[in-house]
């Protein structure tokens, strides 16, 4: 017996030299975790030793008594003895869990995906804030350019030109088929304080000339016509400062009602970003688009 | 106490067996049942866009594309909102798909339009330069099948009790009302497009896959 507990002993100050010499560089290290986990593993180590003496002890030394149960399976008894009390403390323990994991663990501390992902919305929109709290004219526009790479180019073109006609050629504001359409057709799609275009507002040379006036970007004399428009657009045709469309550049507001509202045109139809983009990046989007050209 | 259940070992083995499987019986079956409800606003296809989801099944669309939106952030922001499994109420076979070669396409009728599919099916690299997505010029020239499409939705509605007919519900109503309908919803999509074979074709009555495929892209939201 004597001999066991020694050669136990030894065992355990090899095994734990041996983590040591092998690991024991946790130690030097600050980070709390590896002290512990070796603290852990020496336990373990010791634990396990003890124990296995323990019982290899009492195998070698104890005899069975007791009451046999009545049957026996092929010559395999069982005695009637009463469970050890630390099982039975365990069992109880158990039931109790289960009413407290089912009544308060399970429901209050159930992981839940959409609960994960809100929290990850939650700590992005933070971040997003605290990082474009006042941003520049640079920063704005260098957001503006890659939503429009992931939201915008697959229909605009990665260069805003439209794609040979497949969408607005956003370098340029409208062109001449797209003004005779409007002034054909009337408008009521952006939203706009002012409402509706009305149709046949020009007929004839006066809307070609006018139309032709728009889609070279309003240089020069006006047509004489153009005061039909000029009563809603005003002059310069920047929209009476948001009360009707810019027909003579893109800003800001147009932007962001083409966004809200789609459209809908000769050319195709826009889709409404309502929802898909936040008040930040329309900012962006439009601040990128007001600042490219045709040829730059 | 229980030595009359130890010496049956079949019989116990199958109480055991019927114990779990009652467990298991109550925590997932009223969760599933109540997760498999159509979500509100959810609504069966209509017959042209069953038959332009039958041109996607057939494509192999779903070799692809998937339709399921993950809800992490990176995702609901590309695609929209995440997807809810009572949203697939209607979905026979449901067209999760297991590969994104290309995008997400659960919300594609948020932010894709009739026009910008006519051209990205006749040659996805018009529109979207190095794209791997093949071209699908058939679709043009092909004609769609109403009649397959419509005995899916008829047999759905009969065997599984999907509503249509039913209030704020698709109208089926019998084959010929289902075909005017379809022919109808198919003028519509044709007039967003510029394809002049495929408008011509529409206007005498034809429906080409590829208007089909559209109603069913426009109306996955
Ligand atoms: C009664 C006021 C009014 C008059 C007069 C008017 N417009 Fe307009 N116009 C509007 C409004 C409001 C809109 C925005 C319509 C909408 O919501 O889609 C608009 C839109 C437009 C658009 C489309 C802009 C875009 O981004 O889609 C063009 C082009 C245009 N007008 C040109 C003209 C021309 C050319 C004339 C003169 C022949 C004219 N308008 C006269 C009120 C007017
Ligand atoms: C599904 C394709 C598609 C997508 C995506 C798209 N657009 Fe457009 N957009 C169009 C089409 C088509 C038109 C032309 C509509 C017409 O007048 O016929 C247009 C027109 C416009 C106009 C001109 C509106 C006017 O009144 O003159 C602006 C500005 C614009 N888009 C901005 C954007 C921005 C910014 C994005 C990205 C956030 C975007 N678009 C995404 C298809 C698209
Ligand atoms: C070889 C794989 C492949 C197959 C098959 C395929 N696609 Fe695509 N698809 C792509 C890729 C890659 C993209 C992204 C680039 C692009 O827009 O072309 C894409 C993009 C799309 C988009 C645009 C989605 C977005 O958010 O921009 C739509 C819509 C689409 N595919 C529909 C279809 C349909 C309908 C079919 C079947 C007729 C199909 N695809 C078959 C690879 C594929």
């Amino acid at each position: 017996m004597k001999k066991m507990v020694i050669g136990g002993i030894i065992l355990i100050v090899a095994l734990m030299a041996g983590t040591y010499f092998v690991a024991g560089d946790a130690f030097q290290s600050d980070d709390y975790i590896n002290t512990l986990t070796m603290i852990g593993a020496l336990a373990i180590i010791a634990i396990t030793i003890f124990t296995v003496l323990k019982y290899v002890n009492q195998i070698k030394n104890d005899t069975a008594s007791g009451e046999l149960v009545d049957e026996n399976w092929d010559g395999i008894g069982e005695y009637t003895n009463a469970i050890p009390s630390g099982w039975g403390i365990i069992f109880i323990g158990t039931i109790i869990w289960m009413f407290w994991y089912f009544f308060v663990g399970y429901p209050t501390n159930q992981f839940s995906q959409i609960g994960q992902y809100n929290e990850e919305v939650l700590e992005n929109n933070a971040k997003f804030k605290s990082v474009w709290e006042n941003p520049t004219d640079e920063t704005l526009k260098a957001m503006g350019e890659s939503v429009f790479l992931v939201q915008c180019a697959p229909c605009h073109g990665v260069d805003a030109e439209g794609i040979n006609g497949k969408a607005q050629n956003l370098t340029h504001r409208m062109s001449k088929e797209q003004v005779l359409s409007v002034i054909q057709n009337g408008q009521q799609k952006l939203g706009y304080p002012m409402g509706a275009m009305p149709p046949m507002m020009a007929q004839g040379a006066d809307a070609e000339a006018i139309a032709t006036y728009i889609a070279g970007g309003m240089k020069g004399e006006a047509p004489v016509a153009f005061a039909a428009c000029a009563s809603c657009h005003g002059a310069d045709g920047k929209g009476m400062n948001g009360m009707s469309p810019n027909i003579a550049e893109y800003d800001e507001k147009l932007v962001t009602k083409v966004l809200e509202h789609g459209k809908k045109g000769v050319i195709g139809t826009m889709p409404s970003f309502k929802g898909r983009l936040n008040p930040t990046q329309e900012k962006a989007v439009a601040s990128f688009l007001t600042s490219i050209k045709a040829g730059e | 106490m229980f030595h009359w259940l130890e010496q049956k070992p079949f019989f116990f083995a199958v109480v055991l067996f019927l114990t779990v499987a009652f467990a298991g019986f109550v925590t997932i079956v009223p969760d599933f049942a109540k997760q498999s409800q159509p979500t509100v606003g959810t609504k069966p296809y209509t017959v042209l866009e069953l038959a332009g989801r039958q041109v996607y099944i057939k494509d192999s669309c779903n070799a692809c594309h998937s339709q399921l939106i993950r809800p992490f952030k990176s995702e609901t922001d590309r695609y929209g909102m995440y997807s809810l499994s009572g949203e697939y109420a209607y979905d026979r076979p449901f067209l999760w798909g297991s590969k994104r070669a290309g995008p997400d396409l659960m919300r594609v009728g948020n932010y894709r339009t009739t026009d910008w599919h006519e051209n990205h099916m006749m040659n996805p690299s018009d529109v979207v330069p190095g794209t791997v997505m093949p071209k699908y010029p058939h679709q043009f020239t092909n004609m769609a099948d109403l009649a397959t499409a419509y005995a899916n939705a008829n047999t759905q509605k009969e065997l599984f009790g999907v509503p249509y007919d039913t209030d704020g519900m698709p109208k089926l109503g019998s084959w010929a009302e289902a075909e005017a309908q379809a022919k109808e919803d198919a003028k519509l999509i044709a007039s967003d497009m510029k394809n002049q074979s495929v408008k011509d074709a529409v206007a005498n009555g034809q429906v080409p896959e590829i208007v089909a495929l559209i109603a069913y892209l426009n109306s996955l939201k």
